[in-house]
């Protein structure tokens, strides 16, 4: 569904993404893991037709995201990092215009937004300006926003910054009930959020992919060295330093 | 499986969606209602100046005053076009969607025009006015306003771009105003005498108002004649300026 073939990004003479290549298939939750400034906003952007890579090639959905965007954006379902929503509008004016811009409407429509609303737990707000929401509400617009048209790719980019513990639980649980049939790839700072949401981790640091493991093999690591699973991440960063 | 949907969007209905969005902007904000009434009695305290000064159940005065008064209200419609879109970052949303960035444009630029059309609305009650006190050229009129409308179209094309170049509303507006000033005093006689006298083996005054000023083509409507070099004159400007903003929206990403 994902398949990221030796990119790379340049902004001038700094390199953001370097060469950076992984797969991901229909049914994985994949976390993407890695300090802020690593370079993982920048390879979602490339990956949702935002941002053209450098050099490389992302298909997305069996599109190249370069030659065939709009295709593209129909299977994609992208959350950006500082989740920018139109603060004039109200909530469910808002999803009703992301639904028309997509090309639905009428019963199938309205049969979506009510899903979302019960699925992100919007109905306090639905009436509201997006300005008078709290950031956690925001969050969830947002998301709501991005799986309104039922994608089969899905990305998320800091997708439980500004919600509260119970607010990630309840995102969890419903990140992990969609896993069918999708490929979902989210981004994140923190490994214990990675960690209760997918069973595959990338991190990047620097704009290069320094691991694709599961966290059952990072466990392991983790165990045999006698450590927690953070400072297994940080070696594999520092490994990078060294070299 | 998930039942997805790959629906896809028509160019018509992609700019209309985001035409109503743009638009329900405009009255939400209370923009709209502002602009216009101060629009309105702006140009019809204009036009009533020059009737009681004249007595002449007559336009053509209102449509030159028109020019001057188009480059400092229309860029203030447009100045939040692309410039808030960019400022707020809402911008990777609406060029991440299944629309082409021309699509976005278009639909903002109508939401714009429909403002404009407001504004435009509010002067016809100085044709009624005129119907009741004498016999004007209602044709006259009609081209004076087809070319009032063709040039704020072109004035709004304009400021759209511009809008697409900086994240600054105030530094889109300043910008806007020179370059719909541009268009119009290239056409002043003044000007034209002075850039002709500065560079007077190319004559420049006079092949800047004969091939870029709005002035000879927007006087022949204020005249009642609607010719097709005029036509084409805005029109293709105005599709010009739509084309290279969705050509910035392309590049300028990063």
């Amino acid at each position: 569904m994902i398949k990221v073939e030796s990119v790379t990004k340049r902004f001038g003479a700094t390199v953001a993404v370097d060469e950076v290549s992984f797969e991901i298939g229909e049914g994985e939750i994949v976390g993407f893991l890695g300090p802020n400034g690593a370079g993982k906003s920048t390879l979602l952007k490339m990956m949702c037709t935002w941002l053209p890579p450098s050099a490389g090639r992302i298909a997305v959905a069996g599109f190249d995201v370069a030659e065939q965007p709009l295709q593209v954006r129909r299977r994609l379902g992208y959350l950006p990092e500082h989740n920018a929503l139109y603060e004039g509008m109200k909530v469910d004016r808002f999803l009703r215009f992301m639904g028309n811009i997509r090309g639905m409407g009428g019963k199938h429509l309205e049969e979506r937004i009510a899903w979302a609303v019960d699925k992100c737990s919007l109905d306090a707000v639905l009436g509201k300006w997006i300005y008078q929401c709290s950031k956690g509400f925001r969050q969830r617009v947002g998301v709501a926003a991005a799986l309104l048209h039922d994608p089969k790719v899905i990305l998320l980019d800091e997708p439980t910054h500004g919600l509260d513990p119970l607010q990630v639980v309840a995102f969890r649980d419903f990140i992990t009930g969609l896993r069918e049939g999708r490929s979902i790839l989210f981004s994140s700072h923190i490994l214990a959020e990675v960690n209760s949401i997918s069973e595959r981790l990338l991190i990047i640091n620097h704009g290069k992919l320094l691991a694709d493991t599961t966290l059952e093999s990072l466990a392991k690591t983790a165990k045999s060295k006698n450590q927690k699973l953070e400072d297994a991440v940080l070696d594999i960063v520092r490994a990078q330093g060294a070299a | 499986m998930s039942g997805s949907t790959v629906a896809s969007i028509g160019f018509l209905t992609g700019v209309r969606v985001i035409a109503r969005r743009e638009a329900a902007q405009y009255f939400d904000s209370k923009i709209a209602y502002v602009y216009t009434i101060a629009f309105v009695v702006l140009a019809n305290s204009i036009f009533m100046n020059e009737f009681f000064l004249t007595g002449v159940v007559d336009m053509t005065a209102f449509f030159t005053t028109m020019t001057m008064l188009l480059p400092l209200f229309l860029p203030a419609v447009t100045m939040r076009l692309w410039a808030e879109e960019r400022k707020s970052r809402t911008i990777e949303l609406l060029l991440t969607l299944p629309i082409r960035p021309i699509v976005a444009v278009a639909g903002k630029y109508a939401a714009a025009l429909l403002l404009f059309g407001m504004f435009l609305l509010g002067t016809v009650p100085i044709v009624i006015m005129l119907m009741v006190l004498g016999e004007p050229d209602l044709g006259r009129i009609a081209a004076g306003y087809l070319g009032l409308f063709l040039t704020g179209a072109m004035f709004l094309a304009a400021g759209t771009l511009v809008s697409s170049l900086s994240a600054d509303q105030i530094v889109t507006f300043v910008s806007t105003v020179l370059v719909c000033f541009v268009f119009v005093l290239t056409g002043q006689e003044s000007v034209v005498a002075v850039l002709d006298g500065l560079f007077p083996s190319v004559e420049f005054g006079t092949t800047l108002y004969e091939s870029f000023s709005i002035r000879p083509h927007y006087d022949a409507f204020v005249r009642g004649v609607v010719g097709l070099p005029s036509l084409i004159y805005f029109l293709g400007l105005s599709a010009l300026f739509l084309g290279l903003n969705a050509m910035v929206l392309e590049r300028n990403r990063e």
